[in-house]
């Protein structure tokens, strides 16, 4: 994820750094940016040298990575590239707390992972299956009658968070509270609202914090306040740091996916047919439009001075991985703008890699396949509601606003 | 260094010098043989490691602990009884010259 802060002051180009390498390439801020995020990264590769470095409005200059199989290599290599200090939320550096797992380094890392891991397994996932489907048919039986929803609003949003929440062992009810947070945090690309929402979400988690380590449960929020990495006990800036990645991360993701997918299924009814003529292939269906669809970028610290592919990178640099960029790589996805529900299979960069790969990617790929197959077995036939235009969020995780579908 | 034989689906042998003390999956990764994703960096949460030890080298090799056997069962590709996740095998001296088979599908 990009940071939302704005960057300030003037912008420092180090002095290793080739001049002809320096860019603004505009993602996740430009207008050519926000018009057509997913076409954008296709065409980085056509007019961009395969790294970059890149500063925006918003975002402080590092090197942009587009490459599959760069990005492949710095998330599987910790020791060279590290994610501590490299989490895209402004924290006072007077009470700095770390993101964790994410800002915590094998082998280290693997002791708080270890705590989450089970709750968001291959089998713990599978468990969930049946509840998501009720969920999803709920929602869907909310609208289907009215001929049309924001499915954004109605549905994106409310199944994600809805199962995220079950998951967490937290109320329904602050669903809507948790989606006004997201958006200040990730959206806003405001300073002012960005503070004042942290001051919310901080008191709001250590309130949860306080009640999970009184009443414990099987939920998320309790396997971390109460989870005791390597048998030490945390303290209070671990734990909030902690809860505050996993509940962040919970929140916007699939949102942004879901959207993304189904304003492409209401513009291809072709694809639609197939998806649901072919209910064997969901799999792949899935693990396509999760490539075309990436909606994260992943952001690294040089711990010693490296070249890649040629290019003399310094201890200290920024790395940031587009993600989105790398699975249009047309070295690794021939025809990469194509989506091809038959491609041969490589793994995807969606939920990055290595030891800090997505906690929730096996929640996500569920949550996917659930709400593609229970919506078109429900509603096989829509559009986007005529007249609309699609505009796109700015900040760290790519979605459009708003997809008003009608059947 | 012990010699790791990884035959991949296609039938394509790649035979690599793996140090003693890595994983069978980090010979792989470091090695650029397709085939292996190990999506989580091997932290025994995604199964996207999974191989098929050569028969005359299960024992060897091992049985899956409790939790890594739990995590073979949701693997992509199907379970075998030489089934593996190749971030839990370590390689030693005794294992110089295993082969192991990867499975068309990951993931």
């Amino acid at each position: 994820m990009a940071s939302s802060a704005p960057v300030t002051g003037e912008i420092k180009i180090p002095p290793h750094v080739p001049p002809e390498l320096v860019r603004k390439l505009g993602i996740t801020e430009s207008a050519e940016f926000l018009a057509a995020p997913h076409k954008f990264m296709a065409a980085l590769h056509q007019n961009c040298p395969p790294i970059v470095y890149s500063y925006g409005d918003h975002s402080p200059p590092a090197w942009n990575l587009l490459k599959y199989d760069d990005a492949y290599f710095v998330l599987r290599h910790p020791e060279i590239f590290t994610a501590e200090g490299s989490g895209p939320f402004p924290r006072d550096p007077d009470d700095y707390w770390k993101i964790i797992p994410l800002e915590i380094e094998p082998p280290e890392h693997r002791k708080y992972r270890a705590l989450v891991d089970p709750l968001v397994s291959p089998k713990a996932v599978l468990a969930l299956e049946g509840s998501i489907r009720r969920l999803a048919n709920e929602l869907i039986d909310s609208f289907i009658g009215k001929g049309g929803c924001d499915f954004a609003k109605e549905f994106g949003r409310p199944l994600p968070v809805g199962v995220f929440l079950d998951i967490m062992a937290l109320p329904r009810d602050m669903m809507d509270e948790f989606v006004r947070w997201a958006m200040g945090l990730l959206h806003a690309q405001d300073k002012v609202i960005a503070a004042q929402v942290m001051g919310e979400v901080t008191q709001y988690l250590n309130k949860v914090i306080a009640e999970k380590k009184a009443q414990p449960d099987a939920g998320l929020v309790s396997a971390i306040v109460n989870g005791r990495p390597g048998g030490e006990e945390m303290s209070a800036r671990e734990t909030f740091g902690f809860l505050f990645f996993v509940w962040i991360a919970g929140l916007d993701t699939v949102f942004a996916t879901l959207n993304h997918i189904f304003l492409w299924l209401a513009k291809n009814p072709d694809r639609r047919q197939e998806i649901i003529d072919t209910p064997d292939n969901i799999n792949n269906v899935v693990e396509e439009l999760l490539r075309v669809f990436t909606v994260t970028f992943s952001g690294r610290t040089l711990r010693q001075d490296y070249e890649l592919r040629g290019v003399k990178m310094k201890k200290g640099d920024k790395l940031t991985s587009i993600l989105p960029a790398c699975n249009y790589d047309p070295e690794i996805f021939p025809n990469p703008e194509e989506v091809n529900f038959h491609r041969p299979r490589k793994p995807v960069l969606t939920f990055a890699g290595g030891a800090h790969s997505c906690l929730g990617a096996h929640l996500a790929r569920m949550e996917t396949k659930i709400c593609i197959q229970e919506f078109l077995r429900r509603i096989p036939d829509f559009q986007v509601k005529p007249g609309t235009r699609i505009e796109y969020w700015p900040g760290g995780v790519v979605g459009p606003k708003e997809v008003p579908l009608v059947w | 260094m012990a010699l790791v034989t990884y035959v991949r689906h296609d039938g394509t042998r790649h035979e690599v010098d793996v140090p003693v003390g890595d994983t069978i999956m980090q010979g792989a990764i470091n090695n650029m043989v397709d085939g292996i994703v190990a999506e989580c960096g091997g932290g025994l949460a995604c199964a996207t490691c999974h191989c098929y030890v050569d028969e005359a080298w299960a024992d060897k090799a091992g049985q899956p602990s409790a939790t890594e056997s739990e995590m073979l069962e949701a693997a992509a590709s199907e379970r075998k009884p030489t089934s593996r996740l190749s971030c839990q095998i370590n390689v030693t001296d005794e294992l110089n010259g295993i082969v192991v088979y990867l499975p068309e599908t990951q993931f």
